[in-house]
């Protein structure tokens, strides 16, 4: 079963491995230990101690809280910014610029490139901390922000993973 | 003697329902629990599996140099499988790997209606099919079946699928756009018998001959289903001959079983448990334009939400609940044209090494809500451009399995998805003086999603056909009366992002030779974009215009030298065609359904490129001077939405970054965000009134009014989001 180090993993998940080698990877069969090094490399990325239990986008990481209450499990940007319990949209959370008018439109979709604002917005959602963009929804007007994921971590570590899911001392709110 | 090969006295159709009953007792295929001649002897085992695979492929390949379209020719819209007595895909060629499933549905229909009694299933038989509620995608996507007996007992059957570039139907082409119910969709073959004793029968020939623009695309792609079928069969025979017919049936079944296996522990191995959501949107747009039967007379917004549960035992539930209804238009589609999207995304996602079959049917299922354009409750509407919303459908599919990946670490697997590809269809006169149908298939060949670690392909990726190919020019020129003025990159047509989306083409034509081209258009979103970007990406823009000139003063620009338009050209505010050009200029919103044009006219047709990956501004600034140096992202962008700052050297034509000027943009970029943002919560409670207030245009009110009666759980979750009274209705 293929197995890589630390620094070839860090190299292909920052897009910085050489082509051929990123090919031979994706050629292979996985490696199955992936994951925990994964965790370890973007645990020295962020700019937090709380551990990463689980990676859900671009600088977003739900995490096991080392401060009170301990263990609670959060959805935290890699500057540390916090958005919340897992088990709610961290959207709610955040900033949102809306494109739905032809000037802002414009920035990014200029002339023949163009949407119709009155059938969808483009809508960003930043973080407050450190003004990253995190995701961005293309949805018509009045679309419910949606809820990208919720994964059942339980399942994952015990199950998939054969790992104890560090404890949690508050109880999750209900969805 | 094994269990799965102790059948020989029963009719297929027992044997069907027998294999169904053991599947659901022990959750195996056909009731196989243990994978015995993989364990015993699986060099022999996997050498069986090579061996067929390999014979797939060669059938195919062969098929391709019979084949007289250039659409399987060029472009290889084609694919070759293996079935089992009962019509479980046991394996497949390279090519249009959708129907997996789709022919497996063919097959089963005519054993559950009896055609072992009538019309008779019998060796030398040849069965054809292109009705997407029996079991193919659309109406051009002919399925061609042959049985395999060995002495007298059915062992399988050989099985080929084309997308034929002409059907008959109300507009000239495959994909029929203005089709509006299945009446008007072309010529239907309905799981009939079209052949004995290894040939075409000749009235069935005589049929395509009088019923198509264009017979010879079907008529000659047909003969080379059938020798690629025939092919396939005989070296099958002749396989069993070497291996057994006990170990054959046996091996067959252990590797569909061994497949369901597989895709369950994939799932388990690159996923993460859990539920994830997402949409796009579709934008149809036809009121009032010339062809419109009154019932299609309206525009529609199509919302496309997908719930995808990946449970802990590695089944994947995907649920289309909260998508609209059924209409009057050629966008529908069947549950077996949604097993053909689920597959063509899982066999590039997940699927892509060992055995591609039925295996991964089993371990995955869908919710396709009845009455919706999923699953439509009449057999009678439409389904000839079903593609329009089954491929932002399942690139959504795409963007939700990659969120597991990117959990989960395997983020060179993270793919922001396909993307429609819109066709142009065509008919009329054509240069030789004859009538002539043609979908020009050069749109296999668009921008990719970007991945998670770069970015996505350049004019070079569908989603349908993991081949992808444009073709050659030269080669679509033989076909239509039109010549090509030139094919090039649209700048800034791919999603921005950290990994751009791959980048489409625009091809901009001289109608030449003809006094009569109707070109009908089809796959188009309009005003809205039918795919996203992902992670902070940005979706790719592609609610394109076509753009013509009437009456062009072309053939005198030549004639003096002057700079013809081979493109739109990079100011997207005026196309090369209306600054270049002298005539009747027109720009048509959405597909192009328009009155013919003639010799000397002008015509430009846009394609897709795919979403971004990752927040634009985290951009390598050197990968962004690339990009404008090869006319991918123009300088504008570059630095409106990118943030990088560009200096041109115009005399060697080279860009480079100004790297302190760059960091100070980035740095501004980022406080204007924060400065122009506002937060959810407030930005909720101002929406809300909108909400309230229900001021939405007509097409959007409509699209709620639809889903909300169609869906409770959406009408729920809707209140619930904007806090709305129990009696809201839209």
């Amino acid at each position: 079963m293929a197995s890589y180090n630390h620094d070839t993993i860090r190299d292909l998940i920052d897009g910085q491995l050489p082509w051929q080698s990123t090919r031979s990877i994706m050629s292979q069969y996985k490696d199955d230990d992936r994951f925990f090094k994964y965790i370890d490399i973007l645990q020295e990325q962020v700019k937090f101690n709380d551990p990463i239990l689980l990676p859900i986008g671009e600088h977003l990481y739900i995490v096991a809280k080392q401060g009170e209450p301990q263990g609670e499990r959060v959805v935290k940007c890699g500057c540390g910014y916090e958005f919340g319990h897992y088990t709610s949209n961290w959207k709610l959370k955040a900033a949102i610029n809306v494109r739905d008018d032809e000037e802002e439109i414009a920035e990014i979709y200029p002339g023949r490139h163009s949407y119709d604002p009155e059938w969808m917005e483009i809508r960003e959602f930043i973080c407050p901390g450190c003004a990253t963009l995190l995701e961005v929804e293309a949805a018509a007007p009045g679309y419910p922000i949606v809820f990208d994921f919720l994964p059942d971590l339980e399942t994952f570590y015990h199950d998939w993973l054969d790992r104890e899911l560090p404890v949690e001392t508050i109880p999750s709110p209900d969805l | 003697m094994n269990d799965a090969s102790a059948n020989e006295t029963m009719t297929v159709k027992e044997q069907l329902l027998e294999y169904d009953r053991r599947f659901r007792e022990t959750g195996c295929y056909a009731g196989i629990t243990e994978l015995k001649y993989r364990e015993y002897d699986p060099l022999r085992y996997e050498s069986l599996h090579t061996k067929l695979r390999s014979m797939t492929i060669a059938a195919r390949e062969m098929a391709r140099s019979i084949s007289a379209s250039p659409g399987v020719r060029e472009v290889g819209e084609m694919v070759v499988a293996l079935y089992t007595p009962e019509g479980d895909a046991i394996s497949l060629s390279t090519g249009i790997m959708v129907h997996v499933h789709t022919m497996s549905r063919f097959i089963k229909w005519m054993i559950q209606n009896g055609y072992e009694e009538s019309p008779g299933i019998c060796p030398g038989d040849i069965f054809a099919n292109n009705d997407a509620f029996i079991g193919t995608v659309q109406v051009p996507d002919v399925m061609v079946v042959v049985p395999i007996f060995h002495d007298d007992e059915l062992v399988g059957w050989a099985g080929t699928v084309a997308h034929e570039l002409e059907v008959g139907g109300i507009t000239p082409g495959g994909d029929v756009y203005l089709a509006q119910e299945r009446f008007t969709e072309g010529l239907f073959v309905t799981a009939e018998k079209v052949g004995y004793n290894d040939e075409l029968r000749r009235d069935y020939l005589i049929r395509l001959e009088r019923n198509l623009r264009m017979p010879i695309y079907w008529m000659f792609d047909d003969k080379a289903k059938v020798a690629a079928n025939l092919e396939l069969r005989d070296q099958v025979k002749e396989l069993i001959d070497d291996v057994g017919l006990d170990y054959y049936k046996r091996a067959t079944r252990e590797f569909i079983e061994e497949g369901r296996r597989a895709q369950l522990s994939r799932v388990k191995q690159l996923m993460v448990p859990g539920r994830y959501r997402g949409h796009t949107f579709f934008g149809h747009l036809t009121e009032g334009k010339p062809g419109i039967l009154p019932l299609g007379d309206e525009n529609l917004l199509y919302s496309i939400p997908l719930e995808l549960d990946v449970r802990g035992d590695g089944q994947m539930h995907l649920d289309f609940e909260g998508t609209g209804s059924w209409g009057y238009h050629s966008m529908n589609c069947t549950p077996a044209g949604m097993d053909g999207g689920l597959f063509v995304t899982l066999t590039q996602s997940m699927n892509y090494e060992g055995k591609v079959n039925d295996g991964a049917w089993l371990a995955t299922d869908m919710n396709l809500p009845l009455g919706t354009w999923t699953n439509p409750d009449r057999h009678t509407v439409a389904t000839a451009t079903s593609w329009s919303l089954l491929l932002p459908a399942f690139g959504v599919f795409q963007r939700l399995l990659s969120r597991g990946f990117v959990g989960r670490g395997f983020k060179e697997e993270a793919f922001v998805g396909q993307v429609n590809s819109p066709m142009v269809e065509m008919g009329g006169q054509s240069q030789y003086g004859d009538q002539f149908g043609m979908a020009l298939f050069e749109c296999a060949a668009a921008g990719s999603g970007a991945l998670g670690i770069k970015d996505g392909i350049d004019t070079g990726y569908v989603g349908w056909n993991p081949e992808s190919d444009m073709g050659n020019m030269e080669v679509w020129e033989q076909g239509i009366p039109m010549l090509y003025l030139g094919r090039s990159i649209t700048a800034d047509s791919g999603g921005p992002g950290r990994y751009r989306g791959g980048t489409s083409f625009t091809s901009t034509w001289l109608v030449h030779n003809t006094d009569e081209l109707t070109i009908a258009t089809s796959e188009h979103s309009s005003r809205v974009f039918d795919n996203a970007g992902m992670c902070g990406g940005y979706p790719a823009p592609t609610a394109h215009r076509h753009f013509t000139v009437r009456n062009s003063n072309i053939e005198q620009m030549a004639e003096e030298r002057k700079p013809l338009p081979h493109e739109l050209g990079s100011d997207p505010y005026m196309s090369d065609m209306e600054r270049l050009v002298e005539g009747d200029k027109n720009v048509v919103e959405g597909p192009h359904i328009d009155k013919p044009l003639q010799s000397g006219d002008l015509f430009a047709h846009s394609y897709n490129g795919g979403g971004g990956y990752g927040d634009p501004i985290e951009r390598d600034p050197l990968e962004i001077a690339r990009d404008v140096e090869n006319g991918y992202v123009t300088a504008e962008i570059a630095e409106r939405t990118h943030a990088v700052v560009l200096d041109h050297d115009e005399e060697r034509n080279i860009w480079h970054v100004d790297e302190e000027a760059t960091a100070s943009l980035r740095e501004k970029t980022r406080n204007a965000r924060l400065n122009k943002a506002v937060s959810v919560e407030d930005w909720i409670e101002s929406e809300r009134k909108r909400v309230l207030e229900r001021d939405f245009v007509t097409e959007v009110r409509k699209m709620y009014q639809d889903t909300m009666g169609i869906s409770s759980r959406f009408n729920e979750e809707f209140r619930e989001f904007w806090r709305l009274p129990n009696d809201f209705v839209m």
